[in-house]
């Protein structure tokens, strides 16, 4: 049995999985608040809107159950009195540093969105970290319902915001502004970006620029001048007039707001692969063969989840979302991504698009590595069919995986289908990727392609696609689904 | 149970102390100004003549009204 690993920085409680459920331990003395924050009007709301994750308290009789389940009693034994609640699951989780920036914006609009429409009902919100959102294909959702407390209405002072600004505001500026990558940002920093490492990167004019002094400049000169020791900074300073109290946090809601409009990642970015559908090697025949052969096997699985692994601008994932399935679309391209994201969240389609290198998965990070699970723990057996399309030749001879490889991941991915775009060595970007190192394919063909494929799925049909050195192959995994 | 465990930052917080000072300034100006303005409507009547001149029909419904007679 896994460990059970729970949250653990809020002393109000924290959530944890157990037994495919998504359960939360709430301290006793935090109860109160939380039942009354789930009474507000706003709470119910944002649950009605799936903004805000749903939350069951569970009655007596369940929670004395769980609390006798082995594995469980001796975690909640060791935990002070509280009560139990369950949460929707998210069919997928995924990570800051999995994400475009167009999906740390949306993150970063809902948190603001909720903090501000808090305060009418009296609460507020004591984090703002992208690690309180998940995403239900390209919608967020925030999950750490805990996160709201009853706000003292005499403290003018969010002091979440300077959480909001280290992992929202910065790294989409420095995303914007030096083309960061989110990985780059979130893999090493949990907390996002200070203003003071940021304004080391700042040029001397630049330090001067309207967005940068608010954001970077005047805090890290402030923390400089400073002291650190001065413990009455952190003391609160309650203002006895609460109109004057809403109108600054109003006044502070409402900058931040425009600040990250002002962030929101530009649309139609460039990349390497992001023009791929008008620059692709397929004649339209060939592109038409392919999408039909890919439909035929998404009618006849009916894979309720599928990951198109190397989705690059989501064509193929756009159209197993239409079959119906709930799809991650994953590229290494955040560009691409990006793209993804728009275009699904315009057609209301249910793609979750992720920045993931099949190549170099994200790997598990946090506190002994068990806060963000890996990508393949988290995508292992996770769906019901896997598309790789135009990607082998990536794998094969970019990151010179061998074969048996790419499909004992494939076979692990998937727990039924998998559609599989094999190309020959003679293929103009094959050879455009070997660049000259075109003996270590030399023996590499169709019939060495299925005899590998057979040792982990049965081949239900393939098809070469006219006028191409590629052929598309549906496979079943053997020894049925699981 | 109210208990601050993220890190507040030290320039962003003395950052937002400062800005909330100057909103909180702002706030006892733009209520002195509301002070003023009405009281200014209440001695120079100044709330009569904008209620005078709500009733002044548009010239389109002048207009719209003299084609409804026809």
């Amino acid at each position: 049995m896994s460990p059970i690993t729970p949250s653990f920085r809020d002393p109000a409680g924290g959530c944890f999985s157990f037994q495919g459920r998504v359960l939360r331990w709430v301290a006793a003395d935090a109860v109160p608040d939380f039942e009354q924050f789930l009474q507000t009007q706003f709470a119910r709301q944002g649950i009605t809107q799936q903004k805000i994750i749903s939350s069951r308290r569970l009655e007596e009789e369940e929670a004395a159950a769980l609390r006798e389940s082995p594995g469980l009693d001796a975690f909640l034994a060791a935990r002070p009195p509280g009560a139990l609640y369950e949460h929707d699951r998210i069919a997928f989780p995924s990570y800051p540093h999995e994400w475009p920036p167009e999906m740390l914006w949306a993150a970063g609009r809902l948190t603001l969105e909720l903090a501000r429409a808090a305060l009418a009902d009296g609460f507020g919100l004591k984090d703002a970290t992208p690690h309180n959102i998940l995403f239900r294909g390209t919608e967020p959702v925030f999950i750490d319902a805990l996160s709201f407390e009853r706000r003292n209405p005499g403290d003018p002072i969010w002091l979440a915001e300077a959480q909001l600004t280290r992992t929202f505001l910065l790294p989409l500026l420095a995303n914007r502004r030096w083309g960061l990558l989110l990985a780059e940002i979130f893999t090493t920093r949990r907390d996002g970006l200070e203003p003071e490492e940021v304004y080391r990167w700042c040029g001397p004019l630049e330090q001067f620029s309207p967005r940068m002094l608010s954001l970077v400049s005047l805090p890290a000169w402030l923390s400089r001048r400073a002291s650190p020791d001065n413990r009455k900074l952190y003391q609160p300073q309650l203002l006895a007039n609460p109109e004057k109290v809403q109108f600054i946090l109003e006044s502070l809601f409402q900058r931040r707001v425009r600040t990250l409009a002002a962030l929101q990642p530009a649309g139609q970015k460039k990349s390497t692969w992001s023009d791929y559908m008008s620059t692709h090697s397929y004649d339209d025949p060939a592109f038409a063969a392919k999408e039909q052969f890919v439909n035929e096997a998404l009618r006849e699985f009916k894979p309720a989840r599928v990951l198109d692994a190397g989705a690059n601008t989501g064509h193929f994932s756009v159209l197993a979302a239409q079959a119906g399935a709930e799809v991650v679309a994953v590229d290494l391209d955040a560009a691409c991504v990006g793209a993804i994201w728009r275009r699904a969240r315009e057609q209301r389609l249910n793609i979750q698009p992720l920045v993931v290198n099949l190549a170099r998965p994200s790997p598990a990070l946090g506190w002994r590595n068990r806060e963000c699970p890996s990508f393949l723990d988290r995508a292992t057996g996770a769906f019901d069919g896997v598309l790789m399309l135009a990607l082998i030749h990536h794998l094969l001879v970019t990151e010179r995986i061998p074969l048996e490889e790419i499909l004992q991941l494939a076979y692990e991915l998937t727990r039924s289908l998998l559609v599989i775009e094999f190309i020959e060595p003679q293929d103009d970007m094959f050879r455009r990727l070997t660049r000259g190192r075109e003996a270590l394919h030399a023996s590499l063909n169709a019939a060495v392609f299925e005899r590998a494929c057979a040792a982990h799925f049965e081949i239900v049909r393939s098809l070469a696609l006219p006028g191409t050195q590629r052929r598309m192959y549906c496979l079943k995994r053997k020894g049925g689904v699981r | 149970m109210f208990v601050a465990y993220i890190d507040p930052g030290l320039g962003a917080l003395l950052w937002q102390t400062t800005v909330a000072s100057c909103v909180g300034f702002l706030f006892y100006l733009k209520k002195s100004r509301r002070w003023i303005v009405g009281r200014s409507q209440k001695l120079f009547g100044l709330n009569r003549k904008k209620t005078e001149s709500a009733l002044v029909i548009p010239a389109g419904e002048k207009l719209k009204a003299k084609t409804d007679v026809r």
